[in-house]
């Protein structure tokens, strides 16, 4: 034994060695952290993303799979999975935009399925952990009125029903998995099929017969033999009713197969007869479904009244008592139109009923609620739709304001003046004694929302296509203020910083211009940027269609500036109206898309009211047909600063820097050369043409951007069929026309300025273009590219640049697009529809903001950030080296001082 | 004989330069709203171009008499001229297009303007720009005959086709660079010095600071 364990012993302890070491070696590389690319670091420093879905057609729980999810089908065309608890996207599939990609079914399972396009169709499964396709197979109906056609999925069969009206209707049963008919398709008679039919699966039922005299009919397609269940509609509503008597399907998957009649009667398909359900809806507008509960089917509704706000209820079927726990009636909540898109309900151990609800809203909202009410999470979807945005500053701090306000007083004696000072910086010392105690961090949260030193801090306002407004904080992405408007058509919008935060003790202002969504009538939205809040003239819906809109250049005395619209009568209003007397000596234009017309107005103020008088007209694409397929204008927020470039040879070439000047791509048809490119940059004050350029067998795509002189547009080349990007500068020459200083007016030059053009092939599909913009404009100026695989590029104008100087070698005809150009790094950002650009408080910054399904904020620094101390400055090390140099010259001089005096005892 | 091939070479470069698929002829009836009794616009005159490609019109326009110069003197507070065009091609016929000075500068200029007509390749007018000409006049022109002349130049401007991606020259260029390696590497013909500078001034300044800072100890030694 003892010679056993001493034989152990020392292996033992070189094994316990070894472990010790092994751990230390452990412990080592998980203190090293490994990155795979440079500036890991910087990763969601600067920027965030947001994904979205689109507004949710179809909705169903996983409630197969471990980890609970909902899978959603959308109208954007995005099949994705939600995590249940926090509503974040687990995977996502994008299908094409056009109507291959549309959904048509979505069928949770085992796996889940869908049917997408019309006509071939294609239906997939996938797995729904990991969103992975697992089979594919396609399906061309011989029929050409497929835009009738529903599915459904039974018993693993892929159901197709196609309504013939007046005589029959087709079905037809695929294996799932396969796609192998179960048979041909059975026809069955149904002679009384009108529009007025829906598919309550498994049954088909419509509402059919002279009008005394209706019947309510109902078919079983599924089944082998045909029963047909046929009743007067008068059995299930009034006669005065019948005229034009609703007829939808429960929604939400219900369980039972139903129906609701009319404004409030449900009724349900069971052992082939109808059944009115013991409950009635409790409102016109309720959505209803059934599902199964802790006690047997309830059918549950939810709608929203001004009476009651957002009401959920539930009842048994079977009794028709209420379900008191899932209850809830809210004032609070807004969720217009709710509509129940999946509910499932699990019993719980006190047979109580444990629901998830997930409820779609009219603003495109979508939200998870507990029975009770209780909300869980919810989605802004309307953001997947973005139309119009605007980069709002935000106010400066009270202590700033007072600052100002000193330097803005212009009445009062010196006496006040110094006064006021005293005062001033009396609060200033408070306010230092306060940091210093550490009291800032208290004083900064109830106005975190305060201009920081650089202006990097900014709120976002965003119109979307559903009619809702949002304000994102740049910095963290978080919504701060939502406002839905639901007769707001968001089609053409714009939005118009008409007072900023700069100004106390007025508060920003910001005005939306857009379309009525039922009449196409102008509709007005005036509102504090900072909190969300309407101001002054609110919310204006205008009688009339709005031709054109402007902010006028000069401020009034409150410095609002005034709105100025133009409506189809060409008449002019003014907001607010007190301002008309300003509007002297402007000019708008209007654009016909489809005819490629352009027209200029004049507009002025006569003394009673401003009239605008046509100026100028121009036809851009000749008298043949023509469409205008993007215009681009100069930025608001661009100030040009450098008024011409410097030469290789030390010499000034002069910009053409014209404000009024207005990028209209135009494309035109000619009988010779079929399609033609015709670029115009228009002077939209005088309707003099600055430059021009024809690209001959050629396609326009919607995309051109315009700063300063430089004009890019981007095209189709029919000829070599590919995508190329063409730029356009315009310089005045190498003397200036004007002198310095001198302010540009359209109406007084008389010179053609030199016009420069270049083409490049551009290997990427685009679909948005920007200018980055700055401060100064004397930073470099980037294009931003939206591309459709996902990426946003970044390419320096130096590439692009029209005017090439002979001396420079001859730059490559294809553009290149290196991957670290890319803004987004491996964030893929899909359906990129726009790109938006700010300039920051700092001359090397711009903000970039670019909408799509997915929003995605960053900053750019197109000539990096030369103003700014980089992330890793060591300050550290400079301070220690700084006081090091201090003692060190301190020290010396003592030294020779103490050297000196032995010298001189020598 | 050398004198006329240059001149046939010089005439063709001139066409190349204008950029017409063919020629064709241009009408031009403009219209003004001074001094009309009914309409609210009338006649002015016309331009008309035999040949798009030569450039050359045939300007033919009424002369203004006192009720013109009065309009537009009333006008001139801040109002416009303006004018309206109906074009007529082979092609398309009274395509209307309107352009506009203002009054003042007009009547400044002694009724001189300057009309810029922009042509498709296909001779189509796309826009006319109506400018006032720079004179070299008195700003205070007296109007006191009964007729004045108008003074009006008329250009036209041709919409280039833009370029196409330069890719012949870059592909001769790889050509040549190509051409290049092949012959080997080029000769590099600088000097010594021109080549090395910038190691060189480097160790001359190194030498000459070193020789600078050495004799003071030696004269110390040699005391």
């Amino acid at each position: 034994m003892g010679v056993l364990s001493s034989n152990l012993k020392p292996s033992f302890l070189g094994l316990l060695k070894f472990l010790n070491n092994m751990n230390w070696f452990i412990v080592f590389f998980s203190l090293i952290n490994i990155s795979v690319c440079i500036y890991e670091d910087q990763i969601g420093k600067f920027d965030w993303r947001q994904t979205y879905v689109g507004r949710i057609k179809f909705a169903q729980f996983d409630t197969v799979s471990t980890a609970k999810k909902i899978i959603v089908a959308t109208e954007e065309n995005v099949l994705a999975a939600l995590n249940l608890k926090t509503g974040q996207v687990v995977w996502r599939h994008v299908f094409e935009t056009a109507s291959t990609g549309n959904i048509q079914l979505l069928h949770v399972g085992e796996k889940v399925t869908t049917v997408t396009g019309s006509n071939p169709y294609l239906v997939r499964g996938w797995d729904s952990n990991t969103g992975v396709l697992i089979w594919e197979w396609s399906l061309t109906v011989q029929n050409d009125l497929t835009e009738y056609s529903q599915w459904w999925v039974q018993n693993n069969m892929l159901v197709h029903v196609l309504p013939v009206f007046g005589s029959h209707i087709e079905v037809t049963m695929y294996n799932l998995l396969t796609g192998s008919n179960r048979g041909a398709s059975s026809m069955l008679p149904a002679i009384w099929t009108n529009e007025r039919c829906i598919l309550t699966a498994p049954h088909y039922t419509c509402i059919s017969g002279p009008l005394e005299s209706q019947l309510l009919l109902s078919i079983d397609v599924t089944s082998n033999a045909v029963k047909i269940i046929s009743k007067p509609l008068t059995d299930y509503v009034d006669i005065q009713q019948t005229v034009s008597v609703n007829l939808r399907p429960l929604g939400g998957n219900s369980i039972i197969p139903g129906f609701v009649l009319g404004n409030d009667k449900i009724v349900f398909i069971r052992d082939n007869n109808f059944e009115k359900s013991k409950v009635q809806l409790g409102d016109k507008s309720a959505s209803a479904t059934v599902v199964d509960g802790a006690n047997g089917h309830i059918l549950v509704q939810t709608w929203m009244d001004d009476v009651t706000g957002f009401t959920l209820t539930a009842d048994s079927v079977s009794t028709g008592k209420e379900v008191t726990d899932i209850y809830c009636s809210d004032k609070t909540l807004n969720i217009p139109k709710p509509e129940l898109l999946a509910v499932m309900c699990t019993r719980t151990s006190r047979e109580q009923n444990a629901c998830r609800l997930l409820i779609n809203a009219a603003d495109d909202a979508v939200h998870l609620m507990q029975q009770g009410g209780r909300a869980l999470w919810a989605r802004e979807e309307a953001l997947s739709r973005a139309r119009a945005v605007e980069f709002v500053e935000l106010p400066v701090s009270d202590t700033d304001a007072a600052l100002e306000s000193e330097f803005d007083q212009k009445e009062g004696s010196v006496w006040s003046a110094f006064a006021r000072r005293l005062l001033t910086q009396y609060q200033q010392l408070q306010n230092l004694i306060r940091s210093l105690q550490g009291e800032s961090a208290v004083q900064k949260t109830p106005s975190s929302l305060v201009r920081d030193y650089f202006n990097l801090h900014r709120i976002i306002v965003i119109v979307t296509d559903a009619g809702k407004i949002f304000g994102i904080d740049n910095l963290s992405g978080e919504i701060l203020w939502r406002r839905y408007e639901a007769g707001l058509s968001a089609q053409s919008a714009s939005v118009f910083t008409r007072r900023s935060a700069r100004t106390p003790p007025h508060h920003a202002h910001l005005s939306v211009v857009a379309t009525q969504r039922d009449t196409g009538n102008g509709f007005i939205l005036s509102l504090n940027p900072i909190t969300g809040e309407l101001i002054d003239e609110g919310k204006l819906i205008l009688n009339v269609r709005l031709l054109q809109c402007m902010m006028l250049h000069v401020p009034d005395s409150e410095k609002l500036h005034a709105l100025v619209l133009l409506d189809e009568k060409e008449n002019v209003l003014v907001l607010p109206s007190s301002a008309a007397p300003l509007v002297e000596d402007v000019y708008m234009y209007v654009a016909e898309k489809d005819t490629a017309k352009v027209q200029g107005y004049s507009l002025r103020f006569d003394g009673k009211g401003v009239r605008a008088q046509r100026t100028w007209a121009a036809r851009l694409g000749g008298a043949g047909a023509a469409r205008v397929a993007a215009t681009a204008t100069r930025s608001r927020l661009e100030h040009v600063r450098a008024p011409g470039r410097a030469l290789a040879d030390r010499s000034v070439l002069y910009k053409y820097s014209n404000p009024n000047l207005v990028l209209f791509v135009v494309e035109r048809l000619d009988p010779l050369y079929k399609e033609e490119v015709v670029a115009v940059a228009l002077d939209v004050v005088s309707g003099a043409l600055a430059g021009a350029a024809a690209h001959r067998r050629a396609r326009a795509l919607p995309l051109a951007a315009h700063a300063d002189n430089c004009f890019v547009y981007l095209y189709r080349s029919e000829k070599h069929r590919r995508l190329e990007l063409a730029t356009m500068e315009l310089y005045e020459g190498k003397e200036r026309w004007l002198e310095p200083g001198v302010p540009f007016s359209s109406l007084e030059s008389n010179q053609v300025p030199i016009v420069e053009h270049q083409a490049f092939i551009l290997p990427a599909t685009p679909t948005a273009a920007a200018f980055t913009i700055t401060e100064r404009s004397l930073t470099d100026r980037h294009v931003l590219l939206g591309l459709s695989s996902g990426a946003v590029v970044e390419l320096p104008w130096a590439y692009l640049e029209a005017r090439r100087d002979e001396s420079l070698p001859v730059a490559a005809p294809e553009l290149p697009l290196p991957a670290d150009a890319t803004l987004n790094y491996n964030r893929t950002l899909q359906r990129v529809s726009a790109l938006h650009a700010a300039p920051a408080g700092l001359e090397s910054t711009s903000l970039v903001l670019v909408t799509g399904l997915d929003l995605f904020y960053t900053r750019v620094a197109p000539s990096k950030t030369f103003d700014l101390l980089k992330d890793d400055f060591d300050y550290y090390l400079i301070t220690i080296v700084l006081s090091a140099l201090i003692v060190a010259t301190y020290s010396t001089k003592y030294f020779a001082s103490r050297k000196m005096l032995k010298q001189a005892w020598k | 004989m050398k004198m006329f091939t240059i001149i046939f070479f010089s005439i063709n470069v001139l066409q190349n330069a204008i950029c017409l698929d063919y020629d064709g002829w241009l009408n031009i009836k403009v219209e003004h709203t001074l001094n009309c009794k009914y309409e609210e616009y009338c006649a002015r005159g016309s331009i008309s171009l035999k040949s798009i490609r030569t450039g050359i019109p045939v300007i033919d326009q009424i002369n203004f008499n006192d009720g013109h110069i009065n309009e537009l003197k009333i006008a001139k507070v801040d109002g416009i001229y303006a004018l309206r065009t109906l074009v007529s091609t082979a092609e398309s016929k009274d395509v209307e297009i309107i352009s506009f000075v203002r009054a003042k500068r007009f009547l400044e200029s002694g009724l001189s303007d300057i009309i810029r007509a922009w042509v498709l390749p296909n001779g189509e007018v796309i826009a006319l720009s109506l400018q006032v000409a720079n004179t070299s006049q008195p700003k205070n022109i007296e109007y006191k005959s009964s007729e004045y002349k108008l003074n009006s130049t008329f250009y036209i401007r041709h919409v280039d086709p833009a370029p196409l991606p330069d890719t012949a020259s870059y592909i001769q260029k790889l050509e040549r660079e190509k051409e290049a390696r092949e012959k080997g590497e080029l000769k590099d013909n600088r000097s010594f010095l021109a080549k090395y500078w910038m190691y060189i001034v480097p160790i001359a300044i190194f030498v000459m600071i070193s020789g600078a800072a050495n004799p003071e100890p030696a004269a110390q030694a040699a005391r």
